[in-house]
């Protein structure tokens, strides 16, 4: 049992011996020597904040580099919707003034007389009778007759002035007070005029007759306005007997009567009444404010059909024009006119209405313009000064144009129509569907953090502002680390009148004030009116040429100290060459602080940048910039109202400058353990 | 010494000269047509007494604009000495009448957000060393690094959001209140110093981080060095340590680079300022610099290289004389 016991133990010694090969204590394989690389990894990532700096740069990179690959949108593409929008939609105006259609051989009115016609036919209008005179302004005189409520015909008529009743005329004042009597000037002395004015006013009597002549008192609290009564008939030229008088007396308020054989016709001119003699009449014009419109939409209506309509409205109601026959109906009140071909549907509609777009293009359908007629209408009747009614309307798209699904029918939504009474003219405003930039939209599922004043989508444009200011860093960062090193090389390794220059550049260049040269560049840029690409490209220039110094100043005290060290001097002894001198011993010993400094610079570029790109001096639309996001909704309201693109953008650029920063931090305590604080 | 500030003035004197004449090339160089257009523009505004020649005249023989670039360079380097810089165009007045009216607003502003800044920053930096990789120190790293970090355009928008627009207490921008004319005088100190509070605050904000971060970092050189070393050997309480031992010692770099930043306080907030609508030099010459205003451009430009220039020497005369180890050779 013993034995067998010893055995087993021995057997497993050996094994134990195979697997594990015996080290001595002294053994340098228990020392594990890390190279200078893993070294600096090591104490790089036992610095939280350097691994959290890192970790945000990679997500940084990755939402700057990978996401848009991936990500639907892009940094330019513009988002629309179908949006309610009250739009004027249309408008509908009462035709005030009228067309003038010259009858045939007929000559041109003056404008004397045209600029009173509309005058003249309201008159008429108010008037309510059927015909008025004219006594033209050119010397002619016309005859305006009404043919139907909206259709006028103006003759010519040589007519003349045959006799006029006059009215009463101011005779005198009497004042009760002091019993003054003043006469008007020029009047005619009357016999006997005193004692019968006193004898009336005694008696409180209207009216007395003195010398023949008939007077009237108007009295007005103490004074007596003393009218003489008018002469009665009064010709022009010779007198006509009693009875064309007794005609003419009749229709002394206006109106026509015959008298041997002539029409004479009373015109009220002021107070007076004057009876004219109707002489031969020419037809002149005819005028209306009746508006055509064709029920085809886009069918044009000749000039020829239009006048031809029109005299055919007052006329026997059928016509030709075009070589088409057509006629006139009226019905229920509508005038609307047929093609004699056609009888279905009217060819066009007479109204005096002018209904149009607000857009100038005529694009109403006939149906949606005779209801609105309807309406317009009635809110005259009832003296209504809104009203509103419901029509389906078409969808348009962002040009404006028509949508039709997909079986090539046009989209229409039930819309509410307002119309409103607006001076006169009828104001038709609609919610219409219409397809329109879908600014600042709310962040939802398609737009994560919503959609900005161009209605591009915020987080494409996040991204692709991130790439802009992480390109633009790293290049600028590129620019000034190559002239550093180049110049600060230079002066470091040759020294004497070389170093003294450099390092006065160097001073110089420290002193400059970068950020006001960066925006004069700005605003010439804009005054140059450059491409944003090539704008960009200058800008990482002009950083990179202002910020070499600090690289330069560095590398160069850098290689004065390395440049006194053992090992330097120990190339110098073994006869290496220049170059390999620089390339081999000195460079590889600078870069440790020039990647430090480097990394820490990057953040300080994407501040600048993102300033001016906030000022509009830096990168311009339509790149994408998150220093121009910020900028996009800066004014007080959009503050308030989108924190949403705002905050987030602006804790973009904080979180990658820190992150530049801890990286930056970490990498120098990782090269040089002695600096680590 | 004397020896010594007298070579770093002389130093200066040839930077300034080397600074200024680029300066003087970049305006130098812009297009005519660019100089032509804003004349016109500026000359076209209400209120402009000039015409568009008459400013380009002005400005030809202000700044020799017409001749060759460096004879161009001697004729403004030679007005300039004599103080004569031409008018502001977009103000239409004398740039140094310009300059005597705003420089006082920034000014003040700028010192008032100095002295915030030093109160806050250097207890905070210290006591961030005192305490190293404490949850203090970590935060005081993380905050100052995060206000480093911040572009002051962003700061100042989440400023007026929080303080102008949600609470309401001061206003978003401009210098005087709506009622600013009816107030007496006292009332309309009060207006202004309301409006000066948020440039301030975003200016010491902006500023404070690394300010901090520079104590701690000397802080911490300090409490590392043998003389703190053997004053605790020797027993010496930890606050007569950090006070007597450690702080003055850390003063000699902050009063260094605190002293070489004094001048830098004329020099005006450009961003902040445009941003509120302060009246400083700041948003007088950025206002000039976006509308091609040369004449101001170039008197800023100017007067901030000697600033920094000013600013360098301060700090190299003030290292010498504060640390007593530094030798002048």
């Amino acid at each position: 049992m013993s034995k067998n016991f010893n055995e087993v133990l021995k057997q497993r010694e050996l094994n134990e011996k195979k697997e594990e090969k015996v080290m001595s204590l002294d053994s340098t394989e228990r020392i594990k020597v890390l190279s200078p690389g893993q070294l600096v990894f090591k104490r790089f990532i036992n610095n939280k904040l350097a691994i959290v700096g890192s970790v945000i740069l990679i997500v940084m990179f990755l939402f700057s580099f990978i996401c848009p690959l991936i990500y639907p949108y892009s940094q330019t593409q513009i988002f629309y919707k179908y949006d309610d929008s009250i739009i004027d939609y249309a408008q509908a105006v009462e035709r005030t003034d009228y067309v003038i259609t010259y009858a045939e051989g007929a000559e041109e009115l003056s404008y004397k007389v045209k600029n009173y016609l509309t005058l003249n036919i309201n008159s008429l209008k108010s008037s309510g009778e059927k015909e008025m005179l004219i006594n033209g302004a050119d010397g002619n005189n016309y005859r305006l007759e009404a043919n139907e409520d909206h259709v006028y015909t103006l003759y010519k008529n040589d007519m003349e002035k045959v006799a006029s009743i006059s009215s009463a005329v101011k005779y005198g004042e009497y004042k009760m007070l002091g019993k003054e009597l003043t006469l008007e000037a020029g009047v005619e002395e009357v016999a006997g005029f005193d004692a019968a004015l006193e004898k009336a006013i005694k008696a409180k009597e209207k009216e007395f007759s003195a010398g023949g002549k008939s007077f009237s008192l108007v009295q007005n609290k103490k004074v007596y306005t003393i009218m003489l009564a008018g002469e009665g008939i009064s010709y022009e030229g010779k007198k006509l007997s009693t009875e064309f008088e007794d005609a003419f007396n009749a229709n002394a308020e206006g109106g026509s009567f015959e008298f041997a054989g002539d029409t004479y016709r009373v015109a009220k001119e002021g107070e007076d009444s004057v009876a004219y003699k109707l002489g031969n009449e020419t037809k002149v014009a005819l005028l209306t404010n009746y508006v055509i419109d064709a029920v085809v939409s886009g069918t044009t209506l000749s000039n020829e059909f239009q006048n031809a309509a029109i005299e055919a409205l007052i006329g026997n109601k059928t016509f030709s024009a075009d070589g088409k026959n057509f006629t006139v109906k009226n019905e229920n009140g509508e005038l609307s006119i047929y093609d004699d071909d056609n009888s279905e549907m009217p060819y066009s509609i007479i109204s005096t209405h002018v209904i149009r777009r607000y857009n100038g293009e005529d694009t109403i359908d006939i149906a949606l313009k005779e209801k609105i007629r309807e309406v317009v209408a009635k809110m005259d009747e009832e003296g209504e000064l809104t009203s509103t009614f419901e029509w389906e309307l078409a969808q348009v798209n962002s040009e404006g144009e028509y949508t039709y699904d997909a079986d090539g029918n046009l989209i229409k939504q039930p819309r509410t129509f307002t119309v409103k009474n607006k001076n006169g003219s009828y104001v038709l405003s609609v919610a219409q569907v219409v397809y329109l930039i879908d600014t600042f939209a709310k962040p939802t599922a398609q737009h994560w953090v919503g959609t900005d004043g161009d209605g591009m989508d915020v987080l494409a444009r996040m991204m692709y502002g991130g790439r802009v200011s992480l390109i633009f860093s790293f290049i600028v960062i590129f620019i000034e680390t190559f002239l550093g090193i180049i110049l600060g090389g230079v002066a470091g390794y040759f020294g004497g009148w070389v170093d003294n220059l450099i390092m006065r550049m160097v001073d110089v260049f420290y002193c400059i004030p970068s950020m006001p040269i960066l925006i004069i560049l700005g605003s010439l840029f804009d005054a140059l009116k450059l491409k944003p690409y090539i704008r960009v490209g200058w800008l990482m220039i002009v950083l990179g040429v202002l910020g070499w110094a600090g690289v330069a100043r560095m590398v160069r005290g850098q290689i004065l100290s390395l440049r006194e060290q053992e090992f330097m001097v120990a190339t110098e002894a073994v006869g290496l060459r220049t170059k390999r001198r620089i390339f081999k011993h000195l460079i590889p010993n600078v870069m440790p602080q020039l990647i430090v400094t480097a990394t820490s610079g990057l953040g300080g570029i994407i501040i600048t940048e993102s300033t001016l790109s906030y000022l509009g001096l830096g990168v311009k639309h339509p790149l994408a910039t998150w220093g121009t996001m910020i900028s996009s909704v800066s004014s007080a309201e959009a503050m308030k109202a989108y924190t949403y693109i705002w905050i987030p953008v602006g804790l973009l650029i904080c979180l990658t400058v820190v992150a530049f920063n801890f990286v930056g931090d970490g990498l120098r305590d990782a090269f040089d353990p002695k600096m680590k604080r | 010494m004397a020896k010594f500030i007298a070579r770093r003035l002389g130093l200066s004197l040839v930077i300034f000269f080397f600074v200024t004449f680029i300066i003087y090339v970049l305006e130098y160089s812009l297009p005519t047509s660019y100089v032509e257009k804003t004349a016109m523009e500026l000359a076209s505004r209400p209120g402009s007494q000039k015409s568009a020649e008459q400013w380009i005249q002005e400005l030809n023989a202000q700044y020799g604009m017409d001749k060759g670039i460096v004879q161009g360079y001697f004729v403004w380097f030679g007005n300039s000495a004599k103080g004569n810089f031409g008018d502001s165009w977009s103000q239409t007045m004398p740039v140094t009448q310009l300059f005597q009216k705003c420089i006082w607003y920034s000014f003040v502003m700028g010192l008032i957000a100095f002295i915030l800044e030093i109160i806050i920053a250097i207890p905070l930096g210290v006591l961030a060393a005192r305490k190293q990789y404490s949850m203090t120190d970590y935060t005081v790293t993380v905050v100052s690094l995060i206000g480093i970090s911040m572009p002051t355009f962003f700061m100042a928008t989440i400023f007026k959001l929080i303080f102008s627009v949600k609470l309401g207490w001061f206003d978003l921008i401009g210098m005087q209140g709506r009622n600013y004319a009816i107030l007496d005088r006292t009332g309309q100190l009060l207006d202004l110093a309301n409006h000066l509070v948020l440039p301030i605050l975003t200016l010491t904000v902006v500023s404070i981080g690394s300010l901090m971060r520079y104590t701690r970092t000397n802080m911490l050189e300090v409490l590392n060095a043998d003389y703190v070393r053997t004053a605790r050997a020797k027993g010496l309480p930890e606050n007569k340590v950090i006070s007597h031992h450690a702080f003055r010692n850390t003063l000699i770099p902050l009063v260094t680079i605190l002293g070489g930043s004094l001048p830098g306080l004329f020099s005006g907030a450009l961003i902040t300022e445009t941003l509120f609508g302060i009246r400083g030099i700041g948003y007088y010459s950025y206002n000039a610099m976006v509308g091609g205003d040369i004449p101001f451009t170039m008197f800023y430009l100017a007067f901030i290289a000697i600033l920094t220039l000013l600013g360098n020497l301060i700090s190299d005369i003030l290292y010498a004389v504060v640390d007593p180890r530094v030798r002048v050779n």
